[in-house]
């Protein structure tokens, strides 16, 4: 039964009403018109639906949306406003200032196709706030072997996600006031 | 029109265009504000649509007043940076910046020429030509505004000047109508039963003559990394997608697909509507499906359906684990493609004293986007279809829903987005989900979009199909090969029908059980070669779905034809105590190849010497190592690649400690993409040679999703070091494609460095290596 749920999405707070079970990608693409992640393998397999919940990666294609409801999601048209609150930046630097993950992945050229990229700047985005420098290795594990599944590129652009996660962390560390 | 203005025209073909013959004088010269076609919105497609017109130069470029230029194309953004390389081409041409150039690409009625996406040089030729000629024009218009001649005039940044007087393309057009007529050949995309595809015209129309074009020497914005114009909206989530599209009254639907490839439809199950309230069934012939205004709804619904529907039993696979046996076994005729020397080499093999032969083979892979398959149809009671799609071939697509639906081609217009990668799987028109689409919205009546699940794309696309391929060559005395024959025999990879149709039980363009020979020959020391290639219909051809269509997959034919000739040279130059580099210089004079080898092996930092290793250990828990080459040629451009990785025999683990790829395409365009395009293709390569591989049993799919078809992941992916080689002299080589072509017999040429066993099946799973190592390998 459709019920009334509130959510705060990209520092916004929604209300929508839906069945309380509807995945959350869902909710977001087709209730909310946010429409950076993307449906993939609808089973936790690949990452394309990836969102941060609180802060932490989950995947929206298996989240009922009610697991949602008081929490915080972070979308990637949300990640240039979580820069500017973390940095912080005037609201003129702001509108004008990507998140540094998001400026690396155009500074390296990283999408192909893009499809799963979102997933991935997401990903990506987390393991910078737990580890702000990562090696190779770390961040290869952590796209790797972070349940519930690695993320998958099928493109193959993972040498220049490695590449642009680097970058992204020097411009964060740069950025540090 | 006024007698001066008529007189400016004259005077810029007289000067230009007439003295080279290649353009009719009919119209006027092209022009910019008063271009006739406006699109406002995604939804208006059907309203217009017929194709612009291809000879119109307006079809192709516009130049605004505002000194911003509108490009378009039929060819569509894969993945590969075109969106990058297109502009940099243009804007070389023109010498504009290529920022001011946005490209409109891959929609059926706003772009002229159609073609395959895949189709780089062909397609580059076209826009390279394109700006050509309006380079020409715009220097006649400019000489006579400025009344200087046109020999005295220089660009910059879309600046004429003739050292004094200054003018931009932007006022040259400015306030004008003007046409340019340029010379076009070939047809767009149409159904035809007497070819391969069951389609002609599929690379679409070309742009004709010879207009006058930028030396190489003089290139300044080819050959830098420019940046790739669709990344910062995929980036942001500004992008529209093909999935993101949604229009007034659309409903979504999810198929309820057959038990197995070959079932047939007993009994719908039936909708709940008192759970789905808003769900609705829809079915024709074996086409099953639920729409719903709401997603989620469609979702459950479907499931709900499926659990309850009845299908017919079905059983006419061999089963993955026989299919290369099952291939081997078939009734074989003639050759669909044959290449080489005949009589030559056959005398040659005959007489040899020495001679070695090798089978290689290899199961099904599959294409296996992230994102399943979508498409958006909006179909009229008129007849009137509209389709939004990302496919790589919209003309092919056109003209197979035009067929499908039967209505002529001119009603259909099919509109480009972007979506998951496909790696050839659209290429020639076909295989995705638009023909569900369109069939649900011509039965429903309103716009449908149709979202595959990761199972059925899976179970239900087309696949690249298994092989099997027999190789021999003559040796000399210094084991040098003197004649070669190879013969490859697999189901077609010509079938994209598109599966709503087929089960629909509707027209298809059906397509021929042939193959072709996909190798350029890079060993021309071996003068006698002789290459046949077999073709023969779809496992399970005979059931209502077609069974497993076979289709092309990225550096199709080449990728599997390769594998096998590239491993007979390894294993050739073994016998010979012959470093495998070495082995290859022998064998070649191609300067451009020799270069690339040298080249690509010093990066690697190569130990010369021959296979396998003398450390090389078929058993024991102790890791062994080894290195291993491969070389190919394709669409001028030139590939080598070298593989080290690690076994540990017991465990049959494989490793990729590194990989170094050497690229010679001509002129490099735009290095940073293709350095980029190496290393995914190599990540592609990689994760066919170590893990892909389609699995059946007698009647369905069974791979259905990432735990069952693996893919290479980012812990999997070694150092990967590019090594590019650009030159001035050869022309524009295919960049995006080849990489993944080359990584497999370069890693099965390390496994043998490292464990003197022949690997001649790909993917090396544990399993399989095990399998191998216990064997020693099949006897040769």
């Amino acid at each position: 039964m459709p019920a009334q749920l509130t959510l705060t999405v990209n520092g916004a707070e929604q209300t929508t009403t839906v069945d309380p079970n509807t995945p959350l990608l869902f909710v977001l693409r087709n209730e909310l018109k946010l429409t950076g992640p993307k449906m993939g393998c609808g089973m936790a397999q690949c990452g394309a639906c990836a969102v941060l919940l609180d802060g932490e990666e989950i995947r929206t294609c298996i989240t009922p949306v009610s697991y949602a409801a008081g929490k915080q999601v972070i979308t990637i048209e949300g990640l240039p406003a979580v820069w500017a609150a973390q940095k912080p930046l005037s609201a003129s630097e702001a509108a004008v200032t990507l998140h540094p993950v998001q400026q690396a992945w155009i500074d390296e050229q990283v999408p192909q196709c893009g499809y799963c990229q979102s997933g991935m700047m997401i990903a990506a985005v987390e393991l910078l706030s737990k580890n702000p420098n990562p090696t190779i290795a770390q961040i290869k594990d952590a796209f790797t072997n972070k349940p519930p599944s690695p993320h998958l590129c099928r493109c193959g652009t993972y040498a220049a996600i490695i590449d642009a996660v680097q970058r992204a962390a020097r411009a964060m560390k740069g950025a540090e006031r | 029109m006024n007698s001066k203005m008529d007189q400016r025209e004259t005077a810029v073909f007289a000067a230009t265009i007439s003295r080279r013959g290649f353009v009719k004088t009919g119209g006027a010269l092209l022009v910019s504000l008063a271009f006739p076609v406006r699109f406002t919105g995604k939804t208006e497609a059907a309203e217009n649509p017929t194709s612009i017109d291809p000879t119109l130069l307006a079809s192709w470029l516009e130049i605004r007043s505002d000194n911003t230029i509108v490009a378009r194309t039929g060819r569509a953004e894969t993945g590969v940076g075109i969106t990058g390389y297109y502009a940099q081409t243009i804007a070389e041409e023109l010498n504009v910046r290529p920022e001011t150039i946005t490209l409109v690409m891959g929609d059926t009625d706003r772009t002229p020429d159609g073609g395959y996406s895949a189709g780089f040089l062909t397609g580059m030729s076209n826009v390279r030509k394109v700006a050509a000629y309006t380079y020409i024009a715009l220097l006649g218009l400019a000489a006579a505004q400025l009344g200087v001649s046109v020999s005295s005039l220089t660009v910059t940044d879309g600046v004429v000047s003739d050292g004094g007087k200054k003018i931009s393309y932007g006022e040259l057009v400015q306030g004008q109508h003007l046409e340019l007529k340029i010379p076009v050949k070939g047809e767009l995309a149409k159904p035809d039963p007497a070819r391969w595809v069951g389609m002609s015209s599929l690379d679409g129309l070309t742009v004709e003559g010879d207009p006058p074009m930028k030396a190489v020497k003089d290139f300044r914005v080819i050959g830098t990394s420019f940046p790739a114009g669709h990344i910062p909206d995929k980036v942001t989530g500004k992008t529209q997608w093909s999935c993101d599209l949604t229009l007034p009254g659309m409903l979504h639907a999810r198929m309820v697909r057959p038990a197995t490839l070959g079932s047939t439809l007993v009994s719908a199950g039936t909708i709940d509507t008192t759970t789905f309230p808003t769900a609705q069934l829809i079915q024709k012939g074996n086409l099953l499906a639920v729409v719903s205004p709401n997603e989620w709804e469609a979702l459950q619904a479907a499931l709900s359906v499926a659990s309850t529907t009845r299908w017919t039993e079905w059983s006419g696979l061999p089963g993955s684990e026989n299919v290369t046996e099952a291939i081997r076994g078939s009734k074989w005729q003639k050759p669909s493609g044959s290449r080489g020397k005949a009589a030559e080499t056959t005398a040659a093999l005959q007489a040899a004293t020495k001679k070695i032969s090798a089978a290689y083979e290899q199961g099904y892979v599959r294409h296996a986007p992230i994102g399943p398959f979508l498409a958006v149809a909006d179909v009229k009671n008129d007849g009137r279809a509209t389709v939004w799609t990302h496919s790589a071939q919209s003309q092919g697509l056109r003209a197979r829903i035009a067929y499908l639906l039967g209505v002529p081609v001119e009603k259909v217009v099919v509109r480009w987005m972007d979506q998951s990668g496909q790696y050839g799987r659209t290429t020639l028109g076909g295989d995705g989900a638009e023909a569900d689409a369109a069939i649900l919205s011509q039965l429903t009546g309103k716009p449908v979009r149709v979202q595959w699940t990761l199972q059925e794309d899976m179970a239900w696309s087309s696949v690249s199909p298994a092989w099997v391929s027999d190789v021999t060559a003559a040796l000399d005395a210094k084991g040098h090969i003197v004649a070669l024959h190879s013969a490859q025999y697999s189901p077609h990879m010509f079938d994209p029908r598109p599966l709503g149709a087929l089960l629909a039980g509707m027209p298809t363009a059906t397509s021929k059980p042939g193959n072709w020979v996909a190798t350029e020959w890079a060993y021309d020391k071996i003068e006698n070669r002789l290459e046949d290639v077999y073709g023969m219909p779809n496992l399970g051809a005979d059931s209502a779905s077609g069974g497993l269509r076979g289709n092309i997959m990225r550096t199709p034919g080449q990728r599997q034809q390769n594998f096998a000739l590239e491993g007979l040279i390894n294993e050739a130059a073994a016998i010979a105590g012959a470093d495998p580099i070495e082995y290859r210089l022998a064998h070649t004079t191609d300067e451009r190849l020799i270069n690339l080898l040298h080249a690509t092996a010093k990066a690697a930092n190569w130990d010369t010497r021959s296979s396998p290793h003398r450390g090389a250990r078929r058993t024991g828990n102790i890791t062994v190592k080894g290195h291993g080459v491969c070389a190919m040629i394709r669409e001028n451009a030139y590939w080598v690649a070298i593989a080290e990785i690690s076994v540990v025999p017991n465990s049959g683990q494989v490793q990729v400690m590194k990989f170094t790829i050497g690229g010679e395409p001509g002129k490099i365009i735009n290095p940073r993409q293709l350095d980029r395009c190496m290393k995914s293709g190599v990540v592609m390569g990689l994760s066919e040679a170590l893990k892909e591989e389609v699995t059946f049993d007698k009647s369905k799919v069974t791979s259905t999703n990432w735990s069952r078809y693996k893919i290479l992941t980012m812990e999997e992916m070694p150092e990967i070091q590019v090594v590019q080689l650009s030159r001035d002299d050869k022309g524009f080589g295919g960049g995006s494609e080849a990489a993944n072509a080359i990584v497999p017999p370069a890693v099965t040429a390390a496994f043998f460095d490292a464990t003197g066993v022949h690997a001649r099946r790909i993917p090396l799973t544990p399993e399989r290596v095990l399998a191998l190592l216990r064997t020693g390998g099949k006897s040769s």
